[in-house]
């Protein structure tokens, strides 16, 4: 069975957040949240890298483990997914998580969270696929409509990936070995890396 | 008992309550998911159709580059 991953290019990775944005647009994440983020290293330097950064679908998912209400699933592909109609917004999945990624709409007054939000890999949470109820609380399931995550889909220089882990280390072992096994007389390195550091 | 004794004793004295706090536990402590206890997923049904899985699959490989 598959397990569904993510993986960045850095070395295509142009900052462009596109991901970010068609995230926030497929699933109208609530305001003050991020599913994603891109992280560049040595901003503005020569030889900066950037990275998309957005739930990491753990295998053990620490998230899972903390949660007190038992409200973080698997799907048999490897999608970590939650429901929101158990959580409570504790935030114990936010300290335990290496990544910070589940985030809290503040929705009440003086602050209170509200319920987790986190990237669902587009797969949406356990309503009917599809369903208002469905993308109210958990936004858009573009794997039952048979597409990638909005992210991987919109990436321009297609540096996100996503699906099977085996498929998207293959994918950048092949790009990675190929890399510079071809003259750049107007390539990537030549546009974006050549001379610069 | 001399001075120097007394000096000797006294630091080694600090010297293991020194260490002491320098201990680590080498127990680590596994947390494993409890039981899901939410309702249930459609997708996973949808996703154990075989039409449906090709479909997606072919959408993945589609990443690759032309």
């Amino acid at each position: 069975m598959a397990r569904m991953k993510f993986l960045c290019d850095a070395d295509r990775c142009i900052e462009c957040n596109g991901c970010v944005t068609a995230c926030k647009n497929a699933n109208e994440v609530p305001w003050g949240v991020n599913r994603r983020r891109v992280v560049t290293l040595n901003d503005g330097e020569p030889g900066e890298k950037s990275i998309s950064v957005a739930c990491m679908h753990c295998d053990d998912a620490p998230c899972a483990a903390v949660c007190p209400t038992d409200c973080f699933y698997t799907t048999t592909d490897g999608i970590v997914l939650h429901d929101k109609d158990l959580c409570i917004g504790c935030g114990y999945c936010f300290f335990a998580c290496p990544f910070g990624v589940p985030q809290f709409p503040e929705q009440r007054a003086f602050g209170s969270r509200g319920r987790m939000d986190k990237c669902t890999f587009c797969a949406g949470g356990p309503e009917e696929p599809g369903s208002q109820a469905e993308f109210e609380k958990y936004g858009a399931n573009l794997i039952a409509e048979g597409m990638l995550p909005a992210c991987a889909e919109m990436c321009a220089t297609k540096a996100l990936l996503a699906g099977d882990g085996d498929l998207v280390a293959e994918i950048f072992h092949h790009r990675s070995t190929s890399r510079d096994g071809r003259p750049q007389t107007w390539g990537w390195a030549t546009a974006y890396g050549a001379g610069l550091s | 008992m001399s001075r120097q004794s007394m000096l000797t004793i006294f630091g080694a004295l600090a010297l293991v309550v020194g260490l002491t706090g320098c201990y680590e536990s080498s127990d680590v402590t596994f947390f494993e998911a409890g039981k899901y206890q939410g309702g249930d997923d459609p997708l996973l049904q949808k996703l154990e159709d075989p039409e449906f899985r090709a479909g997606l699959d072919r959408r993945f490989d589609g990443q690759r580059d032309r």
